[in-house]
């Protein structure tokens, strides 16, 4: 019996011992293809369109929709103040993902798919979360904004029959491209950065901004092939992004479609940015700098500043790329976003800043992140392109702009104040080129200002905060776009102790191994009975 | 009981780990993947595999003792004999597999990893004693007064609010994803449905900085509204908020 349980308790504590190393080898994931969503394509049975359906359609309006779309349904809900892109104005025309021609109105199912999915980028959520009858009652009723729908009762559809991608599709893509003069609005690079799309305008007096089309993210509707073949074929009605349904032929369509898909990526977010030690001497100090493929990149999602007014509902970057690495001596940063021109004016400048606490945190407890807190002081390293008269015309050869940097302190929004020349020891340089700033920030590890600086440790979590500011967005002080705190990891070299332990290691589980097969044998197992 | 003997139990066990192993780390993420729908891999939690493994090994232990007999194939699959040739082959991969194995747990160990932040989020801070007194001035109201505050209410809320929380108040505003500390769903039934008017009203009017000390891990990106919006308003966007979300604030327990 005392046996028995010697043995099931070592058992016991072997298995345990086992299923723990194996289970904690595993590692999670990063979140980056959790942020967001992704666009059904099923529409179940048609409800009748009746008139009760359409009553029934004013209720569910007036309870969810009406307050951005406005009670008549021009789009100037009481909410959409708040908003870019505004929202839909559904007595016109103006619908952009449709499966329809171009000028024609959407069919039940377009409409359908859209209020089941929304729109990512925008404010329209997903109303998925409604029962599908509800669904075809409010689109019924919505359809009653515009007399188009009744007199255009059945819109041509343009079929879309797959083609997959091959290498050279996407070549003869890109040469479609330049051909039919998609970069006038588009960019050179697709971050639609064309020196078309900031001449023109909304009637909201907003830019109508071309799609950057490497923000695979926000194409609106979908990025599949698919979504991306069905936009160019059926063009987004009242904006400048026309039908190409005439203009080129079925299989041109898919090889632009191809391009434009090879362009577009996905967000790569983290919330430790991993920097790299550097073996090759001197950190690179230029944006373009053929070392940063070195590091690793982590893109972090930004939201207007909302915190503390003036609020900032409208923020035009929306995400902004983080490299670092390290030497003995420095580290250095490259920020990469994307802007659809370097335009700006006196006082709205692009600009871009990192936040360090002053001190890194012993305990859980950060500085506020927005600029800190009368408890916690914080460290923004910024960085602001020159201004002058002339300069920013959009051009296609990459400008360098030195940019001012500066080293700031701040303990909450209204206290921030500019270090003194002495202590100002972050240099950096900005790049402009084809839609994207690239700015890099270097410092020394550590400083002599213990009080204002950041001193860089290997191996520690240090929180980090970034904001971004485009003058052409008329972004100044308060009105920019900022994250939440991440952290930033200084990766420790491999010790060469480890090789030692695993050689321990490697003798330990062979002699471990020997004393249990030579007792085996000298004890072989039998049976008791 | 004659048994049949299986004298290649050990490595059947071992390969039955093997095969657990593989199905909780590459078949599972796929399966829970289409299960529930989702456009991306749903990975096994680290902890929960430990625990899984754990009773995998435990599991074949177990079996292998069952019966004196079972034990003993067990064991003596180490020990040499006159078997098939392809015993000896996999008895010599075993002894040099287990040390291996042992060194490359012991290396994976030894290198240093990225440290991982921890970040705590306390659910319900106390709520301060200047709010604690407080009534919300519409609650009492007539019907129709009661309909238009929710009305204004919900208006305010949709301009205001919902940028981060989002239209249905489920927390999926178009800024949502910016703060890592995703703002609150007000649907979910442990949120806003277990407090009272009063804690909404704090958290509006004072915000994330307004915390008490010992919720600052919180890294709450709430603003205060203290010097934006009227207290009148203020309680509005609460009636407008609980109907959005479609659920109802706690009742004040009745005093004696």
């Amino acid at each position: 019996m005392r046996n028995m349980f010697k043995k099931g308790f070592i058992t016991i504590v072997f298995a345990v011992a086992c299923g723990g190393v194996i289970g904690l080898q595993y590692e999670a994931v990063a979140q980056s293809s959790l942020l967001f969503r992704t666009y059904k394509r099923e529409v179940p049975q048609k409800l009748s369109e009746t008139p009760e359906a359409v009553a029934e359609g004013k209720k569910v309006y007036e309870k969810r929709c009406w307050y951005c779309h406005g009670i008549e349904g021009k789009g100037d809900g009481p909410a959409a103040i708040t908003m870019f892109p505004k929202p839909r104005n559904f007595t016109r025309n103006e619908y952009k993902v449709r499966s329809t021609t171009f000028g024609s109105v959407p069919t039940d199912e377009d409409l359908f798919r859209i209020i089941t999915s929304g729109i990512e980028g925008t404010a329209m959520p997903f109303w998925s979360t409604i029962s599908e009858t509800e669904r075809w009652q409010v689109l019924y009723y919505v359809k009653t904004f515009n007399e188009q729908f009744k007199k255009d009762a059945t819109p041509k559809v343009i079929p879309v029959v797959s083609v997959p991608s091959t290498p050279e599709s996407v070549k003869r893509g890109q040469e479609i491209f330049k051909e039919m003069k998609c970069f006038e609005c588009h960019g050179e690079d697709g971050r639609g950065n064309g020196p078309l799309t900031v001449a023109l305008q909304t009637e909201w007096n907003m830019p109508y901004r071309a799609r950057d089309l490497t923000e695979g993210w926000n194409f609106k509707g979908g990025n599949t092939i698919e979504d991306i073949y069905r936009t160019i074929s059926t063009g987004f009605n009242e904006t400048p992004m026309g039908s190409y349904l005439e203009k080129l032929s079925d299989e041109d369509r898919w090889h632009v479609t191809h391009y434009v898909k090879s362009l577009a990526k996905d967000m790569a977010s983290d919330v430790v940015v991993k920097v790299k030690l550097f073996e090759g001497g001197e950190l690179p100090s230029e944006p373009l700098d053929e070392n940063w493929s070195k590091s690793t990149a982590v893109e972090i999602p930004l939201a207007g500043q909302i915190l503390v007014s003036p609020r900032h509902w409208a923020p035009a970057i929306d995400a902004i790329m983080v490299r670092a690495l390290y030497n003995n001596n420095e580290i250095a940063f490259l920020l990469e976003w994307d802007d659809s021109t370097n335009k700006q004016e006196e006082i709205f400048r692009d600009a871009v800043s990192l936040q360090f606490p002053t001190k890194i945190p012993e305990s859980l407890k950060k500085p506020y992140f927005a600029m800190g807190d009368s408890s916690g002081s914080v460290n923004l390293w910024s960085w602001k392109a020159h201004w002058q008269e002339g300069f920013g015309s959009v051009t296609e050869a990459f400008e360098t702009e030195p940019g001012v940097v500066s080293e700031l302190n701040a303990k909450g929004i209204k206290n921030v104040a500019m270090q003194p020349p002495e202590s100002q020891n972050v240099t950096g340089k900005g790049v402009y080129q084809n839609g994207r700033w690239r700015v890099v920030f270097k410092r020394t590890l550590n400083t002599e200002d213990l009080k204002g600086d950041i001193q860089f440790e290997i191996g520690k979590l240090i929180p980090v905060a970034f904001a971004v500011w485009d003058g052409s967005n008329s972004d100044v002080g308060g009105e920019k776009s900022v994250s939440s705190w991440y952290y930033i990891s200084l990766e420790k070299p491999v010790p060469k102790t480890v090789f030692i332990y695993v050689l321990i290691a490697l003798i330990m589980g062979a002699s471990v191994e020997m004393w249990f097969i030579a007792r085996l044998r000298r004890f072989p197992p039998k049976l008791e009975e | 009981m004659a048994n049949k003997r299986n004298t290649f139990l050990l490595i059947w066990i071992i390969t039955a780990v093997g095969c657990l192993y593989g199905f909780l780390k590459y078949a599972s993420p796929k399966i829970f993947q289409m299960l529930m729908a989702k456009d991306h891999p749903m990975p096994t939690p680290s902890t929960l595999m430990m625990w899984y493994m754990i009773m995998g090994v435990l599991a074949g232990l177990v079996y292998a003792t069952t019966s004196n007999q079972k034990f003993v194939d067990f064991l003596s699959f180490l020990l040499p004999d006159r078997g098939p040739l392809i015993k000896s082959f996999l008895r010599k991969i075993l002894f040099i597999g287990f040390p291996l194995l042992v060194g490359w747990f012991v290396y994976t160990w030894a290198i240093p990893g990225a440290a991982s932040p921890v970040e705590l989020r306390i659910q319900h801070p106390t709520l301060p004693q200047e709010f604690e007194k407080l009534e919300n001035p519409f609650r009492q109201a007539d019907a129709e007064t009661q309909r238009k505050c929710i009305e204004e209410g919900k208006i305010l809320f949709q301009t205001y609010c919902r940028p981060c929380h989002g239209s249905k108040a489920d927390g999926n505003g178009p800024f949502a994803n910016s703060f890592r500390l995703r703002p609150i769903n007000f649907k979910d039934p442990g949120t806003i449905a277990t407090v009272v008017d009063n804690y909404l009203f704090w958290r509006i009017k004072e915000g994330g900085p307004g915390l008490p000390s010992e919720s600052t891990p919180w890294d709450s990106a709430m603003p205060s509204w203290k010097d934006d919006l009227k207290d009148d308003e203020m309680w509005k966007i609460i009636m407008g908020e609980y109907d959005t979300a479609g659920v109802m604030p706690r009742q004040r327990e009745k005093l004696e």
